[in-house]
């Protein structure tokens, strides 16, 4: 167990020195990366996708995945800009509408995985259609714009800024506060609660989490509804950045989550992955993707460099599992 | 007792097409006395027949990957790469003067090769590597879809000879050609799957690969081989999709890739692997393309088709879900 303990860390380790080794490489051709502007820049362009990212992580511990992710934040923003439109400003209220819509619509998604024992893919690949369809439908397309001036001035806030350059002040995004907000809670939830212990067991093996006595399909819909408030809040977050909404702003969005979540080591495979592997791989997922800008290499390169990070970091953990395995099998046959 | 579970079962297994058939006949029908002047006329027929072999042969392609226990993300990407790399020896070579004969044939060579190429790396990532087929296949498709865009730069390969375009657009008899090619597809891929040494193991594999490895199988020959089977077809809708359009880009076809799984898990095949019938999965592809163009004539929305393709595939598995409580209780 301990082994198994040092191993994974080993491998958030191992994400962390690829971001390190790319981020020197970065900064040689192209300084202007490691300045403050730009750091933040990426820091506010990608919080969403981190919010996002650890919603999916629980999901992916468990062998499960979530297509739908993008179009329920898609919803979400929408349902969100309406509300501020035509309800109320308020946005203590626009948090409420939007976590309480996302986890509706999780939670529909559970109760389809776990009650009627859809498989994941399948389910969210349904819901996913509805989903997109009816906010499609409803919005035609159209953009969200103009939204009211208290939400617009609340997504401008910025913490201990201490950075001017020109005019702009520069300092921590207020978006940032509901990553960490995200981030703590479900790093919680994974280590110190019951659910969380459940999560990696049902991940490790179901039959035997389901004899330990875990109620799997209670654990699975709570996943799937916690998933989906989680996304419920990174719809507001991503309004509050764009101030405006997009209904298709989304697309293909669920790819980039999945691709990040795994990037961070998270694997069905023996329930692996933590928060702050999840984190450290959306940070080698957008230190690439902005790199690649600086540099001046044409963004299409940016799918390339992905895909191929993406094969060899799950390659190298592949076959490190399985070179475990065989090393426990001898170890195994020797006590006998 | 078990050779009558076994009955059981091969009956349950049997009517899961035949419900099928009766749902096709059902929508087609519906579909027909509700838009009997624009439904039912032989342009529309022809219609749908030129639309549909592009998603059914995708569908199969999907399909008999998801047998073998696995999942291939990267079909509309794979047939992407081959047509954007053929489409470049089209147009170069019909640019440079040769002419439509060897110009076609090299190019068709090209979708093939690049196609199996795309198909073996597949392989060579879920077999030797052992990467679980669904992030393999995500990592390749984001890897296809980026070589894809560094030769286009986001643009289309356009300038094939006209007589390329025959493959998507022509008819024999009345009967559109990428129809043939599907039936030709189908024909073959039944053989393969359902009639074949081969087709066995990989039922056998998608149920349990450690054991079919010990009964004497060589898994890994076998994944390889579903991969290049399934980055063959890819490469031949490719080709009809390409010849359809008279370009390449990346971006064509990339909504047929949810919808192949879609279809194929309507056909019955089962998402862990190990069951799935051709034909199955054909019946859900003419399902779907019945139901989208219908609607279609009806006048209804096209998001709202979306919707209700979801819904279908939501309680198609639903059914599925309480018919087998059902006969589970039954026993």
């Amino acid at each position: 167990m301990k082994v198994a303990q040092r191993l994974k860390q080993s491998r958030e380790l191992g994400i962390l020195l690829i971001l390190v080794v790319v981020s020197i490489v970065i900064t040689l051709v192209a300084p202007a990366f490691f300045s403050i502007e730009n750091l933040f820049d990426i820091l506010k362009s990608n919080v969403v996708l981190a919010i996002m990212a650890i919603g999916m992580l629980p999901v992916i511990l468990t062998g499960g995945i979530d297509v739908s992710v993008s179009s329920m934040v898609a919803a979400v923003t929408i349902i969100v800009g309406k509300f501020l439109m035509n309800v109320s400003g308020n946005i203590f209220l626009a948090f409420l509408v939007g976590c309480l819509s996302g986890t509706i619509m999780g939670l529909i998604n559970g109760l389809l995985v776990a009650k009627l024992k859809i498989p994941p893919i399948v389910a969210t690949l349904g819901t996913m259609s509805i989903i997109l369809g009816v906010s499609l439908y409803y919005t035609n397309g159209n953009w969200i714009t103009g939204l009211p001036k208290n939400f617009i001035d609340f997504g401008r806030i910025t913490i201990g800024s201490f950075y001017r350059q020109g005019e702009e002040m520069i300092g921590f995004p207020i978006q940032l506060l509901f990553l960490i907000l995200v981030a703590v809670l479900t790093w919680f939830i994974l280590r110190h609660t019951l659910v969380g212990r459940g999560i990696y067991a049902v991940g490790g093996n179901r039959v035997s989490a389901e004899r330990v006595g875990y109620n799997v399909d209670r654990i699975t819909i709570f996943l799937y509804a916690y998933e989906g408030f989680i996304v419920g809040l990174a719809g507001v977050v991503h309004t509050s950045i764009m101030r405006q909404v997009d209904p298709n702003a989304f697309n293909g969005f669920e790819m980039q989550v999945i691709s990040a979540v795994v990037l961070g080591g998270a694997s069905s495979l023996g329930g692996y992955g933590s928060v702050s592997g999840t984190l450290v791989g959306v940070a080698l997922f957008s230190v690439i993707n902005n790199g690649l800008i600086l540099m001046h290499i044409p963004t299409f390169w940016q799918k390339i460099v992905v895909g191929i990070v993406l094969i060899a970091s799950i390659g190298f953990d592949v076959t490190q599992k399985r070179y475990r395995e065989s090393h426990n099998t001898k170890v195994d046959i020797e006590e006998a | 007792m078990k050779s009558n579970t076994d009955k059981k079962t091969l009956a349950r297994l049997q009517s899961k097409e035949a419900v099928l058939l009766f749902i096709f006949i059902g929508v087609f029908v519906l579909m027909s006395v509700l838009s009997p002047t624009t439904f039912l006329t032989w342009r529309n027929l022809q219609s749908m027949a030129f639309q549909l072999p592009e998603l059914g042969i995708f569908a199969i392609a999907m399909m008999v990957v998801i047998v073998s226990g696995g999942m291939n993300l990267s079909i509309t990407y794979t047939a992407a790469l081959s047509s954007i790399i053929g489409g470049l020896v089209l147009s170069k070579m019909t640019a440079a003067g040769i002419g439509p004969g060897p110009t076609i044939l090299a190019g068709i060579a090209t979708f093939f090769v690049v196609g199996l190429a795309c198909g073996a790396l597949n392989g060579v990532i879920v077999a030797d590597i052992g990467i679980a087929p669904m992030l393999a296949t995500l990592g390749t498709s984001t890897l296809f879809e980026g070589i894809c865009l560094n030769i286009t730069k986001g643009g289309a390969i356009s300038g094939f000879p006209d007589a390329f375009l025959w493959f998507g657009n022509a008819t024999i008899l009345g009967v559109p050609f990428p129809m043939i090619v599907f039936v030709v597809v189908v024909a073959a891929a039944y053989f393969l799957m359902e009639r074949s040494p081969f087709g066995f193991k990989i039922y056998m594999i998608g149920c349990n690969p450690t054991v079919t490895s010990y009964s004497g199988v060589n898994v890994k020959k076998n994944l390889h081989r579903v991969y290049l089977f399934s980055a063959l077809l890819c490469a031949i809708a490719g080709i009809l999709m390409s010849s359809r359009y008279n370009s390449a880009k990346e971006s064509y076809g990339s909504s047929y890739m949810m919808q192949s799984i879609s279809a194929a898990v309507l056909g019955g095949t089962d998402i862990s692997g190990g069951y799935g019938r051709i034909f199955g999965t054909v019946l859900a592809v003419m399902i779907i393309q019945v139901i989208s163009s219908g609607l279609n004539i009806l006048g209804v929305n096209r998001f709202i088709i979306n919707v209700i393709m979801g819904g279908i595939l939501i309680l198609v598995l639903t059914i599925n879900f309480i018919s087998s409580g059902r006969k589970a209780n039954a026993k």
